[in-house]
């Protein structure tokens, strides 16, 4: 039995370990330039013949990468945030009651899911520019603190939720809200949990809306700051590199530390 | 203890009616069971009275007060669900104190009222497990202990045994028949199980198609189903129908041959098609086909249930089950059945609706009682 399915089982690991080096190897590389002194950055070598940490020290000092980092994750969890609540809200009253014009409150919502940023973008900016949320954190907050696909991913784990348990809980006195927040949402931690990773992700990868409303480097999100290190004389690889890793440095840390319950979360969820 | 009063009550589902206006009255303390098959309307009546489900049209009240715009947890009512509802994530103890939490009680009091409750039902031990490290029988007593902890006026169980086995239904079946004795709440109990119904009601409701079909004490509907659905619908095996005509004289008429009650007669038009019905345990085997009321009854198969056996046959085409003592010897055939005349019923096959004969000597339109018809026997010329 063991030898018969071990050529099966020695391919599918042959083309993880071909995937995940595809998907490793630029980390890598970001990681170990990152170090490299200016002389050998074009080198093709695996690891810097003298390794140094020049190019942080000088991103450090050119831009202010640590209040540029602390803008990222306020925007990065206030927008998850927002959007989970915003998402459980809508998906709770989807669920929760039967009214006119439901269906298409939640078609209409899964069809905004479709329309790409470019087509809102011009829209959002002269909103964004009359409400005064130019250059500031708010603005990068607000238009994304409502998601389809987050409000989508929590009324798909609602639905799934036993009718009887939340008519128990209205049975047992205890109102709406108190049903959401009390008996449904404890039970669907694990979508909860996947969609808001997603969400921080997505949020913290943003560059093309911050791109639009953030005029100065102290109100930027690291994605743009990257942007700082590449100019029309050329781009400085080393400090670029350098801010980079530091630019992963907490996704990775979020990573490494919730590594169980992320997969967990996931596989649970069955968000992939 | 509080009364519950029905009063015209409908349900529309869009365009469907499930509920065609039901008019019931629960006394205080009564345990009133609601009997159905699947989609009858039972558990949407249920479900109405606890204020899940809005009246489409009529009145429900309870201890006197109109309920109909009143919020479930108002009512006084407790519900026990079909597949128990419990909190995943709670505790027993938890899972039994949330109304209580939610009322706002005080911890201590809660604690104190979870103990005993626990302690009423034999969840002393499990007070700190989630529901899934629970076997299906302690997940049952959960649900029953967050209905108690309330003290509520009316209990509402919506086939609450359903998902057990064998075993622990019978148990638990006795367990709430106990409880009620002891509690004296007034309880409505949903099911489509007739042994359910039958051992726990005071008041068994026979519903179909969204309406009652027949209202009585279990003994009652058993004895004297009003309807040829009620009739099939309780007892194992099904009760046999053999399909009659009137004739002139009004008696009734079995594939040709004239079935009657010596000196009774029905009162109904010449060629009425009616169903003469009998339980398979009022059936007798008979050899002696000289008498005038032994049935050819020619039979297939039988089964051996350990306490009784059935014996699946035919009588004039139409199949028939008879059910015998377990010692009973099964003699050879040709083989016969007799039936006797208070054991049997009849119905108007056009709208299911029961039918008295009357004596042969009394003026037409009088109703015969069961009572009776004894001392006579069903006959077959």
């Amino acid at each position: 039995m063991t030898t018969k399915s071990r050529p099966p089982h020695v391919a599918a690991h042959a083309v993880m370990l071909l995937l995940s080096f595809i998907a490793l190897f630029p980390v890598y590389w970001m990681f170990q330039t990152s170090f490299r002194a200016s002389n050998e950055i074009f080198s093709s070598a695996l690891w810097p013949n003298a390794p140094t940490l020049d190019n942080y020290r000088a991103v450090l000092a050119t831009m202010p990468i640590l209040g540029i980092l602390q803008n990222t994750f306020l925007m990065a969890a206030t927008t998850t945030l927002a959007q989970v609540v915003t998402g459980l809200l809508a998906a709770w009253a989807l669920v929760r009651w039967t009214f006119p014009g439901g269906r298409i409150a939640h078609t209409l919502i899964a069809l905004s899911w479709l329309v790409p940023f470019q087509v809102v973008m011009i829209p959002n900016y002269v909103l964004a520019t009359k409400m005064g949320l130019l250059d500031s954190i708010a603005g990068l907050v607000i238009p994304n603190a409502a998601a389809a696909f987050t409000m989508l991913v929590i009324y798909n784990a609602m639905r799934g939720f036993p009718r009887a348990v939340i008519e128990a809980a209205r049975m047992d006195g205890a109102g709406s809200l108190r049903t959401l927040m009390g008996v449904v949402a404890p039970n669907i931690r694990a979508p909860l949990a996947s969609v808001s990773i997603l969400c921080f992700i997505s949020a913290w990868n943003d560059y093309f809306w911050p791109l639009l409303l953030i005029r100065r480097v102290e109100n930027s999100v690291v994605q743009i700051g990257l942007q700082f290190f590449m100019t029309q004389e050329g781009n400085d690889w080393g400090l670029l590199m350098a801010a980079a890793t530091l630019a992963s440095l907490p996704i990775l840390l979020i990573y490494l530390v919730l590594q169980r319950q992320v997969v967990d979360s996931f596989i649970k969820s069955g968000v992939r | 203890m509080a009364s519950i009063d029905i009063r015209s009550v409908r349900k529309l589902y869009g365009k469907t009616l499930a509920v065609r206006g039901i008019d019931l009255s629960v006394e205080p303390g009564e345990f009133v069971v609601i009997l159905g098959p699947s989609g009858c309307g039972k558990s949407t009546l249920l479900r109405m009275i606890a204020g899940l489900e809005d009246i489409s049209s009529g009145e429900i009240l309870i201890g006197g007060a109109v309920v109909n715009d009143v919020d479930p947890a108002r009512r006084g009512c407790a519900m026990v669900f079909q597949n128990y509802a419990l909190y995943p994530h709670m505790t027993v103890a938890q899972n039994i104190g949330y109304a209580l939490k939610v009322a706002g009680n005080p911890r201590k009091e809660r604690d104190e009222r979870v103990e005993r409750i626990a302690k009423t039902l034999g969840l002393e031990l499990y007070l700190d497990r989630k529901p899934n490290e629970l076997s299906g029988g302690q997940r049952q007593r959960v649900a029953m202990g967050r209905a108690m902890v309330r003290q509520p006026s009316i209990f509402l169980f919506d086939e609450p045994l359903s998902n057990l086995d064998a075993k622990l239904r019978i148990q638990m079946r006795l367990e709430i028949k106990s409880l009620h004795r002891e509690l004296k709440t007034t309880s409505v109990f949903v099911t489509h199980d007739q042994v359910e119904a039958m051992t726990l009601a005071d008041k068994l409701v026979v519903m179909r198609d969204g309406k009652i079909e027949q209202v009585g004490s279990p003994s009652e509907v058993y004895r004297r189903p009003q309807s040829q659905f009620v009739a099939s619908f309780l007892g194992s095996p099904p009760m046999n129908f053999l399909p009659a005509v009137v004739n002139a004289s009004g008696r009734a008429c079995v594939a040709g041959d004239i079935v009657t009650w010596p000196g009774q007669i029905f009162d109904l038009p010449e060629n009425t098609r009616i169903e003469v019905a009998f339980r398979p345990a009022a059936a007798q085997l008979s050899q002696d086909f000289d008498g005038t009321n032994v049935l050819p009854f020619h039979y297939e198969m039988v089964e051996d249930l350990g306490s009784e056996l059935h014996l699946y046959g035919s009588v004039a085409g139409t199949r028939v089950a008879v059910a015998l003592p377990q010692e009973t010897a099964i003699p050879p055939r040709p083989l016969g059945i007799t039936v006797p005349t208070d054991a049997v019923h009849a119905f108007i096959s056009e709208n299911g609706r029961r039918v008295e004969p009357r004596l042969e000597n009394t003026p037409p339109n009088r109703s015969l009682g069961a009572e009776q018809c004894r001392e006579t026997s069903l006959s077959y010329i």
